[in-house]
Formats: structure tokens, C-alpha cells, sequence
């Protein structure tokens, strides 16, 4: 799982109001490398939500993205080679997705979240 | 020994013409016939009683694609859905790729969605993705980012491997998850795809909220899927032997509920999407039915069935009534597409 997926995923169980980011637990993660598309990085932006992706990369590892960031950073080839790298290239191959609000667990297999809820949480 | 096989008679079915989806009736008679034993009828009841919880038909659906999912790939390739043909040709297996291209192809059309570098989708949800053909292929021919979604962790890991194979891995992913309760926030994705899975669908106006919920504002929504003709104005419910038909084809198959091309144009309505269309395209999907069953006298489809498991087999077996389905006009193959307002 790539921390671009992560930042789409949220927790759908009834009556959670705050479902989203889910705190990501990771036991094992590899770096795949990806071409770097700037293009693509750009187009992007505007849909990542930033402080999950700050937050999800750090457990990773990857402390270099800055705390906050703005379309006008998109610019520089530093701040796009940083920001591929933590949405694109680190893979999440076994470890959990974490409810924020009900500490309910989504373990990650091989590299894929399982979101299914059990009967009660729907 | 009494037989595990209970025959009951299920309780009158009346299907509305209002937007109320017909319930297939609780698993009933399982008309194991000559092949019975009683392993198998054993078996098939507590299939039977499991299906009939919600938990139990999305373990159904897991198990029966976890199962069947390799010999369908072995035979057809990574789609696995109808094709689409010109109506009145047999088709050969070898034309059932292109034909199934085709049918993607047909359903964007019909949509009318954009190839427009500005306008084309650039996030999309493949819900009920299967081994992710229409994922990669939707991703590959928009550049678009894909998300697809299914109960079975056999097709999702099976999805990823054949979309790094196809260099693919870093625009299309896949999750374990439930069309019902759809693992993304509100208005997510600019196209909104669920080929052929609406039939697996128990509570069709769920599914369709979701896919409203998860997609953006403007975005289309495509659902191509099997449904039972519309009732005529007079009918207050199909008839008994039509109801009976779709129940032997709904236990095999894990199809907890049919309804009409007109239910999901009323569901939409009344979820207030926009631009609602459907078509009926049962004549274009006719050639189908029989290929199939003719791959699997095949050599390669007979010894993949047989290494296969029971799920597998019976819905194969089961293959001769959906052709009857279709020929009594019950069964039909119906495109409805329509967009989330801006």
C-alpha cells in the first residue's frame, strides 16, 4: 500500500464522524522506485491531504517533508523529489490502518488494506 | 438418515413496480438431483443457511470468487465480464477479448466520458473489480489514478501482481473491502465504475448511495449489471416460474437480490443524480452465455473446473439457466449510467 492509497482511505464504520486519516502502523515497508512525474506530482497536490501524509511517512521513517506545504513549492525539483518519494515509493507490505476515533485495527496483507467491517460496526 | 435438505415453501415474493428491489428468496430447495450425495447436500444447505446472513453472502462471494477466479483467468483472461457483440453472431473464444474491450469501451461511450486531456477522469473506483481488468485498463487509457475494491483478498492480490506486471503499480491499487460500506471519504473519484457486480448487491439502494457518496461532484457513474425485465404496468410481481428461475441461478452464484433496469433509474432519481440513461443490452450479450459453456468443454476448461472446487462447479453447472433467463426475456443485461450534480 502506498501512502497515496493511504490518503484516500477512511474508516466507514457507523457512526464514526472522524474516520479520516487512519493512523498507519507498518511492520515491514520496502522503497520501490518510481519515474518521478512532475506533471502527475502537480496534478496531485491539491487533492493530498498534507498532514496525513506528513504523519504516515514519519512512521516510515521519511522525516524530510516539511511540515506544511503550498502549491508554490511545487516548483522546486527538492520539494518534488521528496514528495514522490514519500507518496509513490514507500510500500507498505504488512501492518495495520488504525481508526482515529475507535481504535479499530485494518491490518495491511502483502501490501492490501482490508477494509471489510464486521457485522456489528455497520 | 433424514436429509439435511430442507424443502419449504417460501413465502409469497411480491415484487414491486415502485422502486423496491425484489428479495431472492432465502435459499430453498437445492436441487442437487442425480448428483446427490449426502456430502453434497450437507454441504449445499449449509451453504445455504450461511448465505442467508449478510456476513455469510459476503463470505460466499469471497469464497466463490477466491475459488473460481484462477479458472476464469486460465480460460478468459483478466476481464470478467459479458462481452459485447453485434447482435445474432456466434462467437468464437478467441473474439471474447476484443468483446470485452468492447464492452468498456460501450459504457464510456454511453456515458459520455471525456477523452479530453481536461475533462477525462482522473481518479476512478472499480467497485467489484474482480483481477482488475477493468482497473488497468481505465488507468492505462486516462492516465487516470484507479481504486478498485473487492471481498475476495485471492482477486486483490491477484489484481496487484498483474498490474505491477504490467508496470501499472504506481496508478492503480487495491483493497479488501465492502461496495456497501465504501472505504473512501465523500466525493473522491471523477468516474465511479461497477461492471457487473450490482448483482451481488443485497440492498441495491446502498450501493447505489455509496456510489453516489464516493463520487465527486460532476463525476459519472457507470453501472452495468444483470437485472430482471421491468414489470408491465399491471404486474405487481414476476411470475412464479420466472421468480423460480432466478432462484436457482441466485444460489449459485451468490446473487442475493434481482430488480429491474427501472429500479435503478428510480434509486437515482430519487438520490437526485442527474443525466440518468439506461439500455438494454441483452441482445448484445447473447453469444456470450453459450461460449462460455463451450470453453468448458474444452479440455483446458473441463481440467481447470475439475481442479476447481465445488462453488466453481455449480456455477457452471448452472450456466444452461442463465441462456434460459435470457431467452424468456427475464434475464436482461442493462447499462445505467448518470452524474453526481455539481
Amino acid at each position: 500500500m502506498r501512502l497515496l492509497t493511504h490518503n484516500m482511505l477512511s474508516c466507514n464504520i457507523k457512526g464514526v464522524t472522524n474516520g479520516f486519516p487512519l493512523k498507519l502502523e507498518a511492520d515491514k515497508w520496502v522503497t520501490k522506485e518510481v519515474d518521478l512525474n512532475a506533471d502527475f506530482l502537480r496534478g496531485i497536490f491539491p487533492k493530498i491531504e498534507w498532514s496525513a501524509l506528513l504523519a504516515a511517512a514519519r512512521v516510515l521513517g521519511f522525516a524530510e517533508l516539511p511540515e506544511q506545504a503550498d502549491a508554490s513549492m511545487l516548483s522546486s525539483d527538492d520539494f518534488l523529489r521528496r514528495f514522490h518519494h514519500a507518496l509513490l515509493e514507500l510500500h507498505v507490505e504488512e501492518g495495520a490502518l488504525v481508526c482515529p476515533e475507535t481504535g479499530r485495527k485494518f491490518p495491511i496483507n502483502k501490501g492490501i488494506p482490508n477494509m471489510l467491517l464486521h457485522e456489528d460496526e455497520v | 438418515m433424514s436429509t439435511l435438505l430442507q424443502s419449504y415453501t417460501p413465502p409469497s415474493v411480491s415484487l414491486r413496480l415502485r422502486p423496491r428491489p425484489s428479495r431472492c428468496l432465502r435459499p430453498l430447495r437445492f436441487q442437487v438431483g442425480r448428483m446427490g450425495n449426502s456430502v453434497v447436500r450437507a454441504q449445499a444447505a449449509t451453504e445455504a443457511t450461511e448465505a442467508a446472513t449478510s456476513e455469510g453472502l459476503k463470505k460466499g462471494i469471497a469464497e466463490f470468487y477466491d475459488e473460481s477466479s484462477g479458472v476464469w483467468e486460465s480460460v478468459w483472461g483478466d476481464h470478467m465480464h459479458h462481452g459485447f457483440y453485434e447482435p445474432d453472431t456466434a462467437a468464437s473464444l478467441s473474439d471474447h477479448r476484443p468483446a470485452q474491450i468492447r464492452m468498456i469501451e460501450e459504457a464510456l461511450s454511453f456515458a459520455g466520458v471525456s477523452d479530453d486531456p481536461m475533462k477525462k477522469p482522473k481518479t476512478i473506483v472499480d467497485v467489484g473489480c474482480g483481477i482488475g481488468g477493468s482497473s488497468r485498463y481505465l488507468a492505462k487509457k486516462y492516465g487516470a489514478q484507479c481504486r478498485g475494491i473487492t471481498l475476495s483478498p485471492v482477486q486483490a492480490q491477484r489484481a496487484q501482481e498483474l498490474a505491477a506486471a504490467e508496470g501499472l503499480a504506481d496508478k492503480v491499487s487495491f483493497q479488501v473491502a465492502d461496495a456497501l460500506q465504501q472505504p473512501f471519504p465523500d466525493g473522491e473519484f471523477d468516474l465511479v465504475w461497477s461492471m457487473e457486480s450490482g448483482e451481488h448487491m443485497p440492498d441495491k439502494m446502498k450501493f447505489v448511495s455509496e456510489l453516489a457518496r464516493v463520487a465527486a461532484p460532476g463525476a459519472t457513474i457507470i453501472i452495468v449489471t444483470w437485472c430482471h425485465r421491468d414489470l408491465s404496468p399491471s404486474e405487481d410481481s414476476l411470475k412464479p416460474d420466472e421468480i423460480a428461475l432466478l432462484n436457482k441461478i441466485c444460489d449459485a452464484y451468490y446473487l442475493p437480490a434481482w430488480c429491474s433496469a427501472s429500479d435503478y433509474v428510480n434509486i437515482a432519481k430519487s438520490l437526485s443524480l442527474e443525466n440518468i440513461k439506461t439500455a438494454d443490452w441483452s441482445d448484445n450479450v447473447a453469444p456470450f452465455w453459450p461460449a462460455v459453456i463451450r470453453s468448458a468443454f474444452t479440455w483446458q476448461g473441463f481440467t481447470s473446473l475439475l481442479r476447481s472446487g465445488w462453488k466453481t462447479i455449480r456455477g457452471a453447472l448452472v450456466m444452461p439457466l442463465m441462456i434460459e433467463g435470457y431467452k424468456k426475456n427475464l434475464i436482461k443485461f442493462a447499462v445505467i449510467t448518470c452524474t453526481k450534480p455539481n
